[in-house]
């Protein structure tokens, strides 16, 4: 098969975890208005209870089904034990610059995203293992022809569609969507408007919980699993967030696809150690030609 | 009937509101007026919950506000249009507008779409440009769109906070009088914030009078209106 072939189906395949990840992270910030730096580190602690479930004769898919109840109640727990009190009326004095406001959730997760690894190494011994796909890793061939994607990474690909399809539903046909995008926007106006914006906001870092579980078990795979391996995913997710535009759940999986080419091109027609040097000079590149993301909105400015 | 007693807000050290009471009757409109910083805004952001008071009680019906939130109020019946057009700009016009209704649309689907009907025959212009977001419309528009969502809770009590702020006097005028008409045609209760004194007393049954936090003055609009010794006082003109 030809470099370019290899590249943009490697790309593909990669591209839909990144999406994967972007997209948990838009889901976030559109019902919570927080970067979520601990996405990654859930992630990777529901994989490990998906791991342990396996490794105690339980199914592929009943440790699967656990694992993104336990990212939802995850996500719920980090919103009901941190990021609500946290915000709360109470240190309304902390809180009175919107800058503050703003900041203090992202170093917050910063904070969730450690405990949740250090939790990971007191559990297992921190030590990588492997994580089973459900697909068998098997390249498809046409005719005598390996391509460089395979069975699993046509899975992803399809789950990737599916959760974008649903959250786009979800968001723009639901009431409890209207609900939380107002939330993120407009607290205040959305109390006045009776929503308990609390419980909605709960319910949104539930739902992305679930999203960076399933991340964390269709690209463990590929990866391995340990406390740090999903670090890169992260950042490379974020910059595909950005690149979208972090407002739009399309843009996120768009700039997911989009890094997971630049990536795969790079390691193709460059070289593997130029792939970091890459990715920030397209998120620079990307920030200077459309700051507001490739899909997101400009902010409404009022006259 | 909204019962406000010895009701004390506090900012700090600062009493934003001190030791006010007064009623608002039901079925009419109460306006309460005043200089900037005498307390208006957060005597509504009290009542919605948005500010918690010190100490007093506040009312509606013989049910007590005070400890409820911000949420619960709303539900019992009693919307609040804050300053300065709050709409959100991002969402869709009638976004907005659902949002308003939102929170009943389990228990109400049917009154829910003849409330939305309504304010869309209130403010035509809204119908019109359902489909742009908030943001893009003007002052006056934004206005009728954040008294919108607040209709659509079907509330009691209307709380209006100075619905005419930075807009022109004609497109200021054209709100009121919908308020207006609202409250004669369907015995809304209606309290109303105004710093423009002369625009709110000419509408209103009832003027209360705040300066630094207290009430001064607590009259029929008419008297308040012809009283030129307490506008001269107190809001300098």
């Amino acid at each position: 098969m030809t470099p370019f072939l290899t590249a943009f189906f490697s790309g593909t395949a990669q591209g839909a975890i990144y999406a994967l990840v972007s997209l948990g992270l838009v889901l976030v910030w559109r019902s919570a208005g927080v970067v979520n730096f601990a996405q990654m580190g859930q992630a990777m602690f529901t994989t490990y209870i998906a791991s342990q479930l396996i490794q105690h004769s339980y199914s592929y898919w009943s440790a699967f089904l656990i694992a993104l109840i336990s990212g939802a109640a995850l996500g719920a727990l980090v919103d009901l034990g941190l990021m609500r009190p946290l915000t709360s009326r109470k240190n309304s004095q902390l809180l009175n610059s919107q800058s503050m406001r703003t900041t203090i959730p992202v170093i917050a997760s910063l904070g969730i995203l450690g405990v949740l690894k250090a939790l990971a190494g007191i559990f297992w011994a921190g030590e990588e293992r492997g994580f089973p796909s459900p697909v068998a890793p098997n390249a498809i061939k046409i005719g005598d022809t390996s391509l460089a994607i395979t069975g699993f990474d046509l899975f992803v690909i399809g789950v990737v569609f599916l959760t974008l399809v649903l959250t786009t539903i979800f968001f723009t046909k639901t009431g409890m969507g209207l609900a939380m995008r107002a939330s993120a926007l407009n607290p205040e106006v959305t109390r006045l408007s009776g929503i308990k914006v609390g419980s909605v906001r709960t319910l949104g870092w539930a739902i992305s919980g679930i999203a960076s579980s399933l991340a964390g078990l269709l690209v463990t795979p590929r990866t391995n699993l340990s406390p740090n391996t999903l670090d890169l995913l992260l950042i490379i997710g974020f910059t595909a967030a950005v690149v979208g535009g972090l407002s739009s759940l399309a843009g996120s999986v768009l700039g997911g696809f989009i890094l997971g080419y630049v990536i795969s091109f790079v390691n193709v027609y460059s070289a593997p150690e130029n792939v970091f040097i890459a990715i920030l000079a397209f998120l620079l590149l990307a920030l200077f030609i459309r700051p507001q993301g490739i899909l997101g909105s400009k902010e409404v400015r009022s006259v | 009937m909204l019962a406000i007693t010895n009701l004390v807000t506090q900012f700090a050290s600062i009493k934003a509101l001190d030791d006010i009471s007064f009623q608002a009757k039901p079925g009419l409109i109460t306006t309460v007026i005043g200089a900037n910083g005498a307390g208006k805004s957060t005597l509504l952001r009290t009542i919605s919950g948005l500010e918690r008071p010190s100490s007093g009680s506040i009312t509606w019906f013989d049910e007590e506000l005070t400890h409820k939130s911000v949420e619960a109020i709303v539900r019992s019946g009693i919307s609040q249009v804050p300053e300065g057009h709050a709409v959100i700009s991002q969402l869709s016009v009638a976004e907005n507008i659902e949002l308003g209704g939102l929170f009943r649309r389990r228990i109400a689907r049917g009154d829910l779409a003849t409330a939305t009907k309504e304010v869309y025959e209130l403010f035509p212009i809204l119908h019109e440009r359902r489909n742009e977001p908030a943001g893009s419309l003007s002052g006056g528009e934004r206005q009728m769109l954040a008294i919108s969502r607040a209709l659509v809770s079907r509330p009691k009590l209307l709380l209006l906070d100075e619905p005419s702020l930075g807009l022109a006097p004609l497109i200021a005028a054209q709100i009121i009088s919908a308020i207006n008409e609202l409250c004669r045609s369907t015995g809304l209760t209606v309290l109303l914030v105004e710093q423009n004194a002369n625009t709110a007393l000419a509408v209103a049954d009832h003027g209360i009078l705040l300066a630094l936090g207290k009430v001064v003055a607590n009259l029929p609009a008419k008297e308040m209106a012809a009283d030129s010794s307490l506008r001269a006082a107190y809001l300098g003109y």
